[in-house]
């Protein structure tokens, strides 16, 4: 049995034995954590309790050629519980009072909002101040209730602004996922239309990013300091070439009509003065997130005032693009400025078809100025019979059409501009004949054009030839302070030599000015205006109503394009509305010239 | 009258340093606690102190004998009192305290000491031989009797102490470690049994030791058909358990099973201890201790609070107060000429080095987690009370150390 029992002085051994080995143990496991591990086990500390907060940075203010605000941000507030820290019966029967939402909802929006018991869940957005004020004063009745204030794009309305602003709308998860962009993340705000979109990259900034010290609920104690906060970068500010004042006439004149565009632009510079689409829509309510109902009634409006027209609505020029026949027919010497075909008749036989004069009674024997003046048909059908597809379709691609003009917009369509290889794959080879040659001549047919390349070529007609490139935006001032001035870039010259411009610009000038012209509404006394009609004829409806105006005609200063759709004859319609933009542009232009002589005088 | 140049001052000293960092500690721990009551743990803490010093003096002017004698009576006012807490106990919550006017005192505290006592005065005085089966039946059924008591609540780690009581004190009365091991091989099926390889190397190992140690016939027969009996129904019956059941057990040996509970625990005071690093982050300094994400950090994880704060240095000066108290204690032991001191001073030992290395242990992420506090540091008043009474009895015997 010896062999089971064991001497005190051995016991003694093994019992020391047994507590180094413990502590051993002990230290092994403390200089593992402490030692080997800890730089592992520091970090992980640091990550328990700082956390990353992106500060968003103030978007850029957009502001027009005068320095008025177009848009703006404007202080937003959502409210927001906290559901570990609410207090039954309490804190959500008062909030309910003042949002004006019962328990159940606001029960029903927390869960629905929910991240974690200890993070703000948002109820509701967009709250009066006068309610965040009452919140703020009275917080001890609303236990858990919180508030935070963001910053929302606030657009003007009635303007048309629309057109070229665009709005911002929260990222999807589709455009992050394609677009790759490390820069924005679920949530973050960006340009989804117009030049929100366009200069989305200035306009945003860079974001900042804070460290925040929070406990284990996820309470937040304040900042860390341990690291320092990286500051956002406001985004530029940007500075259109834009005038609202324009803006608001063009709105205002062509608001008793249904749907149409206009689009004003300085011929010397390229410089878009006004851009409107009409029907247009409130983009404030696309910065948040919109009720389906009122996105149903937008989107299925038969007027279509998501269609930005300006830039997206093609339409056949109609008899705006007779200056392009006649300046082709002047460059490929088929006529001269004492041209004559054979008289108009109120309309010619071509094949088996009779193709009609606008004038049932005829405009007899003309020149090319006073077929122009007159708007004839019948002239330009035997000059385009004369040129052929092809010529008038070089032509109308040498003026810019069926090409973007590469504004500082997204989306911009190219339009049509077809030629024979188009009606052969169209129609089949010899399925066509030269007939259509006599519908581009008076600008039908296939050929479709946007407002903005109208725009562009009568700033061509008005500078000279030379065609800038439509641009938008015309300084941008980064939030360091440098500022970037745009300057104009030249895009094309048009294929007319000086005679030939010379010619068509007295064409413009005799539509209002000569006797028989077709918009001699324009006529006044301070200042002389040029233009052409256009009557758009339109399978759908009635007959597409333009007109392009040019002013002052000695030195031409703005081109106004404005078309109506479904209105009827440009010079009813579409030539008022020019007239009156250009009537706002010449009064501020003559106010401007006042001032400075009153004040030149005063100094004397 | 005592002549206290006599004493043990050093060990007193120890033990007085290792309670009053524990103090600072649990002063640190809370001190950005939001309520009063929790930021002032540690004045009640520092009260208790003083009231664990009077037992403490009281105890070590006491004779060795009065426990001796008084032993077995103490021990059955124990399991009376574990009866009557169980039967008139709060019918709310676990019935675990005593009350007296304010102060609250663990019965399974109480029953660790009075055990300590009852199976020293047992083993001082037994004729019986070491191995004979009445003498380990007695004295198991001795431990049986409170651990029954005391399970009703799920107290697995306070279970746990009173066996390893005695197993400490079936050792330091004489038994032989191999057969200690050969009577705990059950439970080493057990936990082999999780893999039938792993448990047939096991018992192919407990075979060939059996071989060794020659125990007899008898003896090797009962070993042998217990181990097998563990080892196949260990897995017969953990087929059988539901899957929650089986998570319970999984999560209290590996904790990272269950990150929302005992895992969280664990992984707060990994990163607690380990971004202490060598020196620390000095005292309040400690994130994880101050920003709420340890837990228990008063009471089972006042170590990680050590850790973090004070880095590798506090806690290696802490490891080395506490070998120093053992270190000590069984030097006391082995000197004592009366066995009933010495089998009382080596049951102070196991219950401190058991919740010692337990506790510590699970700070560290290795052991269980338990509940066990970590004695002296962790805020308690009974469990302070009872540490400084083990002291006293070992600064007694220490005293008395030539008395038979």
């Amino acid at each position: 049995m010896e062999r089971y029992k064991i001497s005190l002085a051995a016991r003694e051994r093994i019992s020391l034995a047994v507590v180094a080995v413990v502590v051993l143990l002990l230290v092994v496991g403390l200089v593992k954590l402490q030692l080997i591990d800890h730089s592992e086990f520091l970090e992980k500390s640091e990550n328990n309790r700082i956390r990353v907060v992106p500060i968003t940075p103030r978007r850029g203010v957009v502001y027009d050629r005068e320095g008025k605000v177009i848009i703006d941000n404007r202080p937003s507030y959502t409210v927001s519980v906290v559901p570990a820290e609410e207090v039954k019966g309490k804190s959500l029967p008062n909030l309910g009072q003042v949002i004006g939402l019962d328990t159940l909802e606001i029960r029903k929006r927390i869960k629905k909002n929910m991240v974690s018991r200890y993070q703000p869940a948002p109820v509701k957005k967009d709250i009066p101040f006068d309610v965040v004020a009452i919140l703020e004063e009275q917080n001890r009745i609303f236990p858990g209730i919180s508030y935070q204030m963001e910053r929302v794009r606030q657009y003007p309305v009635e303007l048309g602004c629309e057109a070229f602003s665009g709005y911002v709308g929260e990222v999807s998860e589709e455009q992050m996922g394609k677009n790759k962009m490390y820069n924005y993340r679920l949530g973050s705000m960006i340009g989804k239309e117009g030049l929100e979109k366009y200069y989305d990259n200035l306009l945003r900034g860079n974001e900042g990013t804070a460290y925040i010290e929070v406990s284990a609920s996820g309470q937040i104690l304040g900042s860390y300091e341990g690291r320092e906060e990286i500051e956002a970068v406001p985004g530029s500010d940007l500075t259109l070439t834009i005038d609202l004042d324009l803006q608001r006439a063009g709105m205002e004149a062509i608001d008793t009509f249904c749907c149409g565009a206009i689009v004003a632009m300085d011929p010397r510079s390229g410089e878009v003065l006004a851009l409107l689409s009409y029907p247009n829509y409130d983009a404030n309510i696309f910065s948040s997130v919109i009720p389906e109902r009122m996105w149903l009634e937008i989107s299925g409006d038969s007027t279509h005032p998501l269609l930005n027209r300006p830039i997206n609505g093609l339409y056949p020029p109609g008899s705006t693009t007779k200056l392009l026949t006649v300046g082709a027919g002047m460059e490929e010497s088929i006529i001269n400025e004492n041209t004559t075909f054979k008289p108009c008749l109120g309309g010619m036989q071509f094949g088996n078809r009779f193709f009609r004069c606008w004038n049932a009674g005829g405009h007899g024997r003309l020149t090319a100025v006073h077929a122009l003046e007159r708007s004839c048909d019948v002239f330009m059908y035997q000059l385009g019979l004369k040129l052929g597809i092809d010529v008038m379709s070089r032509y109308f691609d040498l003026c810019g059409f069926g090409r973007l003009t590469g504004i500082d917009l997204p989306n911009e369509y190219a339009g049509l501009n077809p030629n024979s290889e188009y009606y052969d794959n169209r129609y089949g080879v010899n399925k066509w004949t030269q007939a259509l040659a006599l519908n581009n001549a008076i600008g039908q047919g296939e050929i479709l054009v946007t407002p903005l390349q109208l725009a562009q070529f009568f700033c061509g007609l008005a500078n000279g030839g030379i065609v800038y490139r439509p641009h938008i935006v015309k300084k941008i001032s980064k939030s360091s302070g440098e500022q970037i001035s745009v300057s104009p870039v030249m895009s094309f010259k048009l294929p007319f030599s000086e005679r030939t411009l010379e010619l068509l610009k007295e064409g413009l000038r005799l539509v209002v000015e000569g006797e028989k012209g077709t918009a001699r509404s324009l006529q006044n006394k301070y200042y002389s205006v040029g233009g052409k009609t256009g009557t758009a004829q339109n399978p759908h409806g009635d007959d597409h109503s333009w007109f392009v105006g040019v002013a002052p005609m000695d030195n031409p200063e703005i081109v106004v394009c404005a078309i109506v759709e479904n209105a009827g004859h440009g010079s009813e319609i579409a030539a008022p509305l020019v007239g009156k933009v250009i009537r706002t542009y010449m009064d501020k232009k003559a106010q401007r010239e006042n001032l400075a002589r009153v004040a030149d005088e005063g100094e004397r | 009258m005592l002549d206290y140049r006599q004493l043990d001052w050093k060990l007193i000293a120890v033990a007085l340093a290792l309670s009053i960092i524990g103090i600072i500690l649990i002063m640190s721990a809370q001190y950005y606690a939001d309520t009063e009551y929790q930021q002032t743990y540690f004045q009640r803490q520092i009260i208790w102190l003083f009231i664990a010093l009077v037992v403490f003096i009281v105890v070590i002017h006491l004779p060795m004998r009065i426990f001796d004698v008084s032993a077995y009576l103490l021990f059955f006012i124990t399991l009376v009192l574990l009866v009557l807490v169980l039967v008139l106990g709060p019918s709310r919550g676990p019935a675990r305290w005593f009350s007296f006017g304010p102060i609250n005192l663990a019965p399974s505290d109480i029953a660790k000491l009075t055990l300590i006592l009852a199976l020293s005065r047992f083993f001082a005085y037994t004729k019986l031989p070491v191995i004979s089966k009445r003498r380990l039946a007695i004295s198991g059924l001795m431990t049986l009797i409170p651990v029954m008591l005391i399970i009703k609540q799920p107290d697995l780690g306070t279970s746990l102490v009173f066996f390893v009581i005695l197993f400490m004190l079936w050792f330091w009365s004489g038994m032989s470690p191999w057969y200690l091991l050969l009577i705990l091989s059950p439970l080493v099926s057990l936990v082999t049994a999780s893999h039938w390889l792993s448990w047939a190397g096991y018992f192919v190992l407990l075979l060939s030791f059996l071989a060794l140690l020659k125990p007899g016939m008898l003896n090797s027969m009962v070993v042998v058909i217990l181990n097998l009996a563990f080892g196949i129904f260990t897995p017969f019956i953990w087929n059988r358990m539901a899957e929650y059941q089986r998570l319970r057990i999984k999560t209290f040996f590996d904790p990272s099973l269950d990150p929302r509970g005992a895992g969280y625990q664990i992984i707060q005071s990994k990163i607690a201890i380990g971004s202490g690093g060598i020196l620390g982050k000095g005292l309040l300094g400690g994130s994880q201790t101050r920003l709420d994400f340890l837990p228990e950090r008063h009471t089972d994880f006042i170590f990680s609070v050590l850790g973090e704060e004070f880095g590798l240095w506090g806690s290696l000066l802490v490891l080395s107060l506490f070998a120093f108290v053992f270190y000590r204690a069984i030097r006391i032991a082995a000197r004592c000429r009366s066995r009933f001191a010495s089998s009382t001073v080596m049951g102070a030992v196991a219950i401190l080095l058991f919740q010692f290395l337990i506790n510590i242990g699970m700070t560290l992420g290795f052991m269980p987690v338990t509940g066990l506090a970590l004695p002296f540091l962790s805020y308690g008043g009974t469990a302070l009370v009872l540490s400084w009474t083990l002291i006293g009895l070992i600064i007694s015997a220490d005293y008395r150390w030539q008395e038979y």
